[in-house]
């Protein structure tokens, strides 16, 4: 893994362009992804998006001062795979983490290597001392995947929304620096 | 139908308000935040915030000044954000010191708490706090609230660190507190439930 060069075994993390709407909004408009695609709050997350409106959602993410997304591109084949980001704008003391692979390439560990890179990114390149993600009541994959990178569950805010007819909530996980660390065996890069 | 309660009116916030109001983000007693803001924020910031206020109908927050009524003096202020109309909006609460344990927040926050479910029709408030301010945590529990979230260590005040907390009341839970609220606003999931 290549922390500094956002590198994983068979991934690379780099900045969206313009372009990249097109691969994105062909995997946003997965019904698997709907309702957690990590899209800006501006957009709405329950029904398909547009060309257009991922545009205006990678220009918004270009913005972000603190924190960024990335695009996540498959080193084999060159495609885009999904998205990543963190997010510091309300305190790098805990900032948030997300990651969103296209249905097609899910579980084959790919967003696995993203998310112990971010964590690394996080850990040693920032001041973060809590990492916090988000996740939904219904999306026990993601609860699956939090919980098997160390993330904690803190929380459960009631009545994040609708689904399938019922409220759905809102999952707060955590992971804590020195758990992380426990967890990877040492401070230093790759564990030493 | 005025924001009227038995110790308080809450209105618009007007320019001239905006003096306490740097004088409540000065003071990190009552700042409120999980984030210390520097104490170095003016009176001519805040009204360059109010002047910058634009005609919308399209609110997704709004701030209400907490007038005492016995008195008429300004007792601090109480607003909502991030609003989901029809589902949901976060609170926060800011009063001056002269005002604590005067049973004021109390009775803004109510006050509140009835526009939000009785006008808004939604389904659930929150509201942020920390571990280290149980006045803040005792006063969301007097109306209701519960703990829905504790995030560890997340917030750094005052040297310590402290959890970030989420606080949480449902429509639900609100109608059990308050014999009067007669809930006509059908529940979204009620006819759906097997």
């Amino acid at each position: 893994m290549d922390v500094r060069g956002y590198e994983t075994e068979r991934t690379a993390l780099r900045a969206l362009e313009p372009e990249d709407a097109t691969p994105i909004q062909a995997y946003l408009n997965d019904a698997a992804l709907i309702g957690c695609r990590h899209l800006p709050w501006s957009l709405q997350d329950v029904a398909p998006v547009s060309r257009a409106q991922v545009a205006a959602a990678i220009e918004e993410w270009g913005k972000a001062k603190a924190g960024f997304t990335l695009g996540i591109e498959a080193k084999a084949s060159g495609r885009l795979i999904g998205h990543a980001g963190c997010d510091w704008n309300w305190d790098p003391h805990c900032p948030s983490l997300a990651v969103v692979i296209a249905p097609s390439q899910q579980r084959a560990g790919l967003g696995s290597e993203v998310s112990r890179l971010l964590l690394e990114v996080l850990f040693l390149e920032t001041p973060a001392h809590t990492v916090i993600g988000w996740l939904t009541s219904w999306n026990a994959p993601a609860l699956a995947f939090a919980a098997a990178h160390g993330f904690s569950e803190c929380g459960r805010i009631p009545r994040a929304g609708l689904r399938d007819g019922a409220y759905y909530d809102d999952i707060v996980v955590d992971l804590l620096r020195r758990e992380w660390l426990a967890r990877r065996g040492g401070g230093g890069r790759d564990g030493a | 139908m005025a924001l009227e309660g038995a110790l308080v009116v809450l209105r618009e916030e007007q320019r001239e308000d905006q003096k306490l109001f740097a004088e409540l983000r000065n003071d990190l007693d009552t700042q409120a935040w999980n984030l210390a803001l520097p104490p170095s924020y003016t009176e001519e910031m805040h009204v360059k915030r109010f002047d910058a206020m634009e005609f919308s109908y399209e609110r997704r927050s709004a701030r209400l000044v907490i007038v005492h009524k016995e008195t008429g003096a300004l007792a601090g202020y109480i607003s909502y954000t991030d609003l989901q109309p029809r589902l949901s909006a976060s609170i926060g609460l800011v009063v001056a010191k002269p005002f604590w344990g005067t049973r004021v927040a109390l009775d803004a926050q109510e006050v509140l708490l009835r526009f939000l479910f009785h006008e808004l029709g939604l389904r659930v408030v929150h509201l942020w706090t920390h571990s280290g301010n149980p006045r803040a945590v005792g006063l969301a529990e007097k109306s209701g609230f519960r703990i829905s979230a504790r995030i560890r260590e997340a917030t750094y005040r005052n040297g310590r660190l402290l959890d970030t907390l989420v606080m949480s009341l449902t429509r639900d839970g609100y109608g059990e507190r308050h014999a009067e609220f007669q809930d006509t606003l059908p529940d979204p999931t009620a006819l759906l439930r097997p």
